[in-house]
């Protein structure tokens, strides 16, 4: 039997995050990972994060997956693969299962981080090759470059729903449509809006009742749903598809914790174990963090990750009290930033907020259909189009915690803040020249450029761009609306493409002058 | 269908490319990718076939999670493809029940 004075049980954001904090104090860890390839789901993560710069925002989730695997390798952890726990017993005896033979590791402290698992609907045909979880859609993308199908319906609208099916189309794939049985969009407009600029729609009070197909999926059958999320008869419709993707929620994995004897309580989000606030459950020296302890985004993983490996140091004698108060103050503070606003995890599941924090009122469209109405826009002073000059357009409508415009602006044209949830907001004095840093750096792609007075009667957008072939200067093309659909012609007359934005170009189109509040999106012409 | 170039991702590193039997057809994938992988860009929906009510059951969760991707590989039962690297040469067999079809 080896001993540790810390096993980390997860190589996902919030274990490697533990492991890494711990083992920079002095301690000897282990990390333990079921998997062939430590990271957990972060290198599946290609778009940019939300957050501030302490919460690696604007950084795609990969890029941070590697960094936190170079920050591991430069203070030695052990990292144990293909090593799954079966257990963990009395005295800290933790059974793990490595190829054919069982070993025993004893630790001081154990740090439970195995994450989260995909929920699942059953439905008629359910089981027909083709229905995959969004996860797996993002496996076969996003690490292995293959396609997994090529038309695909998206069954969820949170934040998973909403991002897969962005990468789906990044994958060159096509989505008939993103359905939610709730009667509200569930993860960021950004997100929801980004994809219907496309093109895609959004079907709410919506669910799927049928995979067809008998040994692989030709199609699905999806019918509206009443208040009661019953189907309704007659309302049945058929979509073209080959492929079913289920992203409706996750559950903590948090079986560990109930095999080692630590109280369970039973939230909305499923059975975790109960944590202090510094993430140690109630056996002592067992810590909890990340998704096991309830599902939140990757970036407040990592930070309850660092407590716990914080907390456990100190337990070790490897922190001094004092040192040991400022370092988890100021970890928490950093946590407390990302748990405000609309979608944290106190507000979760309200139905009943009208208005931002600023007092404009939600859109309505936003939450149904996926994009806003040019109307509700008019509320958002930072959403203004109609000004003299070049000058960013801002849909940012709710209160998401996230704040990399306020820094990408060289000329101080946009504040966000203190409170990183707040509405990003326009200075009334500083000038735009137009860079177009903000709108690669903007998380949510909700930011343009827009110029009324690009040419006489015409109006120059530039929007964000990740898709290849990327239009060059001259292509002739459509602008589309906020929801996808042809609006008149346009013409690229600027692509920026700097290895500082990683990937997102930002395009400039120019459209008729009228056209500059609605022009949202480019289509070349074929 | 393989991703030829990616707008965030590039390319993709690959191993080399290999061949392998599936049900005595040769077919190629890369190694060191998962075996589900190559047959998913081959084309190959069904991996196993169910053991009472005979039902088709192919990728589901892709992290090795589910086993709905289980098949025979070179001799062996239950093996996850989704996780299990393809090497040159490897026997692939579609699952019926815990066995090869002869098998069953």
């Amino acid at each position: 039997m080896e001993r540790y004075e810390l096993v980390v049980i997860g190589a996902g954001p919030a274990g490697l995050s533990a492991a890494i904090e711990a083992s920079k104090y002095g301690m000897k860890t282990l990390l333990l990972d079921e998997n062939g390839k430590p990271g957990g789901q972060l290198f599946k993560q290609i778009h940019k994060f939300f957050g501030s710069k302490e919460h690696k925002a604007k950084i795609r989730g990969f890029r941070i997956g590697q960094e936190l695997l170079e920050q591991a390798q430069s203070l030695q952890v052990e990292v144990l693969l293909n090593a799954e726990v079966m257990g963990i017993y009395e005295e800290n005896d933790i059974m793990v299962h490595i190829g054919d033979e069982i070993r025993h590791f004893k630790a001081d402290n154990i740090v439970i981080a195995t994450g989260a698992a995909e929920n699942m609907i059953p439905f008629q045909g359910w089981d027909i090759p083709g229905v995959i979880g969004a996860g797996a859609a993002q496996t076969m993308m996003n690490l292995h470059g293959v396609q997994p199908g090529e038309r695909i319906l998206m069954v969820g609208s949170g934040n998973v729903g909403l991002v897969v099916s962005f990468q789906l189309l990044q994958a060159g794939c096509q989505v008939a449509a993103v359905i939610d049985a709730a009667p509200r969009i569930g993860g960021y407009g950004v997100h929801a809006a980004k994809v219907a600029r496309t093109g895609v729609p959004f079907l709410l009070s919506h669910t799927v009742i049928q995979a067809e197909g008998t040994d692989h999926v030709t199609g699905a059958v999806i019918a509206q749903v009443d208040s009661h999320f019953q189907p309704i008869p007659g309302t049945e419709q058929h979509l073209d598809v080959d492929t079913i993707c289920i992203a409706v929620g996750l559950s903590p994995m948090s079986q560990l914790a109930q095999i080692a004897g630590c109280k369970m309580v039973d939230g909305p989000g499923g059975i975790v174990p109960e944590v202090d606030e510094c993430y140690e459950t109630s056996m002592p020296g067992i810590f909890a963090a990340g998704d096991v302890t309830g599902i939140e985004e990757a970036s407040s993983a990592m930070i309850c990750g660092r407590i716990a490996g914080l907390a456990a140091a100190k337990r070790g004698g490897y922190v001094e009290e004092d040192e040991f108060q400022t370092a988890s103050a100021a970890l928490k503070a950093s946590l407390d930033q990302l748990r405000q606003g609309m979608f944290a995890k106190k507000n979760r599941g309200r139905t009943d907020l009208t208005e931002t924090d600023e007092g404009y009122p939600l859109s309505q469209s936003l939450l149904k259909k996926g994009f806003m109405d040019p109307e509700e826009l008019t509320a958002f002073p930072a959403a203004q189009v109609h000004r003299a000059g070049i000058h960013p357009v801002i849909e940012c409508t709710q209160n998401i915690p996230c704040n990399p415009c306020q820094d990408a602006c060289p000329c101080g044209c946009i504040e966000v803040g203190q409170t990183i949830t707040r509405l990003p907001v326009l200075s009334p004095t500083a000038q735009c020249v137009g860079c177009g840093m903000c709108v690669s750096a903007c998380p949510g792609q909700a930011i343009f450029l827009v110029n009324e007075d690009y040419e006489e009667g015409q109006a120059s957008v530039a929007l964000p761009y990740e898709f290849l072939p990327l239009p060059e200067v001259g292509d002739q093309g459509v602008a589309l609306d906020r929801h996808g659909k042809q609006l008149c012609a346009a013409q690229v007359v600027k692509v920026q493409k700097p290895a500082a934005n990683d990937g997102t170009a930002v395009l400039t189109m120019m459209v008729p002058k009228e056209m500059a509040d609605r022009a949202r999106f480019f289509e070349k012409e074929v | 269908m393989r991703i030829q170039e990616h707008p965030i991702l590039g390319t993709y590193e690959k191993g080399k490319l290999v061949e392998f039997q599936f049900d005595g057809k040769t077919l190629t994938g890369y190694e060191g990718e998962p075996i589900a992988m190559a047959l998913k860009a081959a084309g190959v929906m069904v991996h196993r076939y169910t053991a009472k009510h005979h039902k088709p059951r192919g990728v589901f969760c892709a992290i090795g999670r589910c086993t709905d991707c289980v098949m025979v590989v070179d001799g062996v039962p239950n093996t996850r493809t989704c996780i299990t690297p393809l090497r040159e040469g490897m026997e692939v067999q579609t699952q019926y029940g815990v066995s090869t079809k002869e098998e069953a």
